[in-house]
């Protein structure tokens, strides 16, 4: 193997997923050209708000190990962040839908000084724990949110193509984002912490502030996924933050590949797709995303972008070795 | 003044007292070994002069500051590095990401860090392997990148905590070859071991706990010799022989 003169390893492999996710995205970007029916469309709009939820659910547990059962409950209150301020004051959605981003990061920032502190299952416990808090609170404070009847969110384009595009550069924008920061050095450290967090602390290593930055920016992620969901169904309610919600999210991450920035893309959009297609089976889809999870986590650990990744390897590996033959 | 001074430091587990009022000086540019059977106390002594435990009782000084209580980063930081016995490299990333994480922790930029992490990759014969992934490596080659990890930028001090056992003697060699010139060169150390023709080489001083305490310290060679040493841990052929591996 030749070493080049200063090798940047981590930063190559990032830049391949990110070359992959960026096909990925044009791949999307080109289904509008062949798929006009607006029920499709509509599954693909709500694949890329899965895909961004799972977007900012990889960065904290496959970028920086850490375990937090609240993404859905953090869209909620981004959601909820849009829903309130439109229907009791009026914000228009150009104030409203970016602070769908800056409550909820607030919120993880306040929580994430409590909680990742803790790690493993405390982290995930406490984190469900807050998670069905937030979603009873919501639930219940009937004179503030209407409880179960949900809010209605201002539309940003009635036009079902202007919504498709509008996650479409949401999903990228967020995608490129992440892919820059686990570019810096501050990504350097998120992934030095999940290999190892005594270690990655003593090396200098600000574990807790680095965590919390992480856990800040995944919940304003799944936030603003969330305001701009609400403004595309036009209503929130409580049912966006439910634990089943998670499920999806976590079952999207496995399939797809945690700890890459191409799986939670492809894991989405196949799953969610997937799920349309198996609905009039009635509830036999989270059986088989279930079983699919278990399959995954147990003999296929980097999820199908693992298993892209081996199989082309092992075509490179064959022509080269057929080349050297001839 | 010693450059780390630690006086009537104390760990206790419930019942257990682990490090029961240990004092020792350990003085710029030296090398001193810390020996003594397996549970005497070394490795939770390390543990509280680096960070990773809280002493129930004494004092550590580091360029006579008390630094007892802080934690591992602020320890890091103020240069006293620590290499474990059970490796902690990171698994998921190259062995040359993993000295260049380390470097960019220390506040080096991303060029002179890197720069750095091939110098030390050469220097510790890792350069063939600095692609692959931390988990990918031997256990003797991860022993090796977490020792390299450790001079991204020189420390004060540098903790070993059984750098030597389970490497290959050519490694072992490698990594003994850089312990004596960067001592040479005024680093100090602090080298837990249990190869004892290893530490007779390299420290001209040392100290060896048992339950505990300090049981004996003083000339590595004085120490090997005393009478409680070779009851408590060397045994009589070991002494007699004067090398091969401390019991326990």
């Amino acid at each position: 193997m030749t070493i080049p003169d200063h090798p940047n390893f981590l930063r190559n492999r990032l830049t391949q997923e990110m070359r992959l996710a960026l096909a990925v995205l044009v791949a999307l970007a080109l289904v509008p050209l062949a798929v006009g029916s607006p029920y499709w469309l509509g599954v693909l709009i709500v694949s890329m708000y899965f895909a961004m939820l799972a977007v900012g659910w990889n960065l904290l547990a496959g970028y920086t190990g850490q375990f937090s059962l609240a993404p859905a409950a953090f869209a909620m209150l981004g959601g909820y962040t849009t829903g309130l301020l439109s229907w009791h004051w009026k914000v228009p959605l150009a104030i409203s839908l970016p602070m769908s981003a800056v409550v909820p990061g607030l919120i993880g920032l306040a929580l994430g000084r409590i909680v990742l502190r803790l790690s493993g299952p405390y982290l995930a416990l406490t984190t469900l724990s807050f998670a069905e808090i937030a979603r009873l609170v919501i639930y219940n404070s009937i004179d503030f949110t209407r409880g179960d009847q949900g809010l209605n969110v201002p539309a940003l384009t009635e036009s079902r193509l202007g919504n498709y595009y509008l996650f479409l550069g949401a999903l990228a924008a967020v995608t490129f984002g992440v892919y820059l920061l686990l570019r810096s050095r501050t990504g350097r450290f998120l992934q030095a912490i999940r290999d190892d967090e005594i270690g990655a602390a003593s090396r200098g290593i600000d574990v807790v502030r680095t965590k919390t930055l992480a856990f800040l920016l995944s919940c304003a992620i799944c936030g603003f996924a969330g305001g701009l969901y609400g403004s595309f169904a036009q209503l929130v309610s409580p049912e966006l933050g439910l634990i089943s919600q998670t499920g999806i999210v976590i079952a999207m991450v496995v399939i797809g590949g945690m700890g890459t920035l191409v799986g939670p893309l492809i894991g989405a959009v196949l799953v969610y797709v997937a799920s349309e297609m198996l609905r009039d089976a009635g509830n036999i889809q989270m059986i088989v995303f279930a079983l699919l999870v278990i399959v995954f986590a147990r003999f296929f650990r980097e999820g199908l972008w693992g298993l892209a990744r081996g199989a082309i390897a092992r075509t490179r590996r064959g022509s080269a070795g057929a080349a050297k033959g001839a | 003044m010693a450059l780390l001074e630690v006086r009537g430091v104390e760990k206790r587990f419930g019942g257990l007292r682990a490090v029961a009022g240990v004092d020792m000086d350990v003085n710029e540019g030296e090398l001193l070994g810390l020996i003594g059977p397996n549970g005497s106390g070394k490795t939770t002594l390390l543990n509280v002069l680096s960070g990773h435990m809280r002493a129930d009782a004494g004092q550590v000084r580091l360029d006579g500051v008390s630094v007892l209580g802080l934690d591992p980063t602020e320890l890091t930081r103020l240069g006293v590095l620590r290499m474990f016995q059970m490796t902690r490299v990171f698994n998921r990333v190259s062995a040359f990401d993993n000295l260049l994480v380390c470097g960019q922790a220390m506040g080096l930029a991303e060029t002179g860090a890197g720069e750095r992490a091939v110098q030390l990759l050469t220097e510790l014969k890792l350069t063939h392997v600095m692609h692959l992934d931390g988990g990918q490596l031997s256990g003797g080659q991860k022993k090796l990148l977490e020792f390299g990890a450790c001079f991204m930028v020189p420390p004060r001090i540098a903790l070993l905590d059984e750098p030597f056992a389970a490497v290959h003697p050519t490694m072992k060699e490698t990594m003994a070859a850089f312990i004596r010139d960067r001592n040479r060169h005024g680093q100090t150390f602090i080298l837990v071991s249990h190869d004892m023709p290893v530490v007779v080489e390299l420290c001209p001083r040392s100290v060896c706990m048992n339950a505990g305490k300090v049981l004996a310290h003083g000339p590595t060679a004085s120490v090997l010799n005393d009478t409680a040493v070779i009851e408590a841990y060397l045994g009589e052929e070991v002494a007699a022989g004067g090398g091969g591996s401390g019991r326990g």
